[in-house]
């Protein structure tokens, strides 16, 4: 009895608070849910792996890196948001979706307790962007919408570059030098 | 019945923005609020300036000083929060904050038909203390900021 009121307690508190990890870029901070992030790595130790790519629609995305058989686009964070351009030193590799973000700092993880809706007052890209706000120790936070870093539209173009770009390197491979 | 004569005879809220007075109706304002903290966050919405929490929620802050006086304003420390309609029969109610100087009064009045040529967003005027007042429409005032962007608010992320 005792242990499964003990496990009751620990799903409604599980339940009633969220997982997030507060990151920088620039003096902004932002959070996303933990379990929407597979891995943290930091820039250098994904430099030799990294791909570049530059493709004039998706001017944000400079870089791919293929993890686990799966090709992810990295987003710097600066131009998704419209944010000064920094040096980022880390890459927030994303679960599920084939993004992987560029980032300064990570601050810390948190437990949130209500992620509030974003106003309806704010009706341009950041409907895409956020997924609500935090308010947590007197800040107002936004909490990142996974999926809003690249639209289907990208994603069909960037995989078509990234073809592009495989076929070239197999091309080259064939190629006695 | 047209937006006048509903609001004829009515208590209004009267604010200053810039060196002006305005007019909000009373039932549409909830509160004073004191000099607050004005959070921000990378956004393109034009005339938000930021946001602030009161009560628990989580309110928009526009930025009117630069549609209804043509230039921004540093005098305003203070915020008055007003329910601001939404949806295509303005069935959603949010509270929006404005700055204002803090300066508010309440007044009664009878709301005379906007000027000839005045913009939308004015509903009407009041005559009080021998001042015609323009009495706020909000929902088409952000709307006007929205559509017509001056240059100091173009779509670009706010930090």
């Amino acid at each position: 009895m005792k242990i499964a009121a003990q496990d009751t307690a620990k799903s409604r508190r599980s339940r009633s608070t969220e997982a997030v990890i507060l990151f920088c870029i620039g003096t902004q901070t932002f959070a996303i849910a933990a379990d929407a992030v597979q891995e943290i790595r930091s820039t250098d130790s994904l430099a030799t792996a990294a791909i570049e790519m530059e493709l004039a629609e998706v001017p944000k995305v400079r870089h791919l890196v293929e993890r686990s058989h799966r090709t992810y686009y990295v987003v710097s964070g600066c131009a998704h948001f419209g944010l000064r351009v920094t040096r980022p030193t880390l890459v927030l590799i994303l679960r599920q979706i084939r993004t992987a973000v560029l980032v300064d700092s990570i601050e810390r993880m948190a437990d949130v307790p209500k992620v509030h809706a974003l106003p309806q007052a704010f009706q341009g890209e950041e409907r895409q962007w956020y997924r609500g706000l935090i308010y947590l120790e007197d800040r107002v936070i936004p909490v990142i919408r996974p999926e809003g870093f690249l639209t289907p539209q990208e994603f069909a173009r960037l995989d078509h570059a990234s073809k592009a770009i495989e076929a070239r390197q197999e091309m080259e491979g064939a190629v006695p030098a | 019945m047209s937006s006048a004569e509903k609001h004829a005879r009515k208590s209004w809220v009267l604010l200053h923005v810039g060196n002006r007075r305005f007019a909000l109706p009373a039932e549409s304002v909830m509160e004073l609020a004191p000099p607050v903290r004005l959070h921000n966050f990378p956004h393109t919405s034009r005339l938000i300036a930021g946001v602030i929490v009161r009560r628990g929620r989580i309110v928009p802050v526009y930025d009117v000083a630069p549609i209804l006086c043509g230039r921004e304003s540093s005098v305003h420390r203070f915020y008055l929060i007003a329910e601001r309609a939404f949806g295509a029969v303005r069935d959603v109610n949010e509270p929006s904050a404005i700055p204002v100087s803090g300066e508010c009064e309440l007044a009664t009045g009878e709301m005379q038909p906007p000027q000839e040529n005045a913009p939308a967003y004015f509903a009407g005027t009041l005559a009080i203390e021998n001042e015609n007042i323009d009495v706020l429409d909000l929902q088409e005032l952000v709307s006007a900021g929205s559509n017509n962007p001056s240059p100091a608010n173009q779509a670009e992320a706010r930090p």
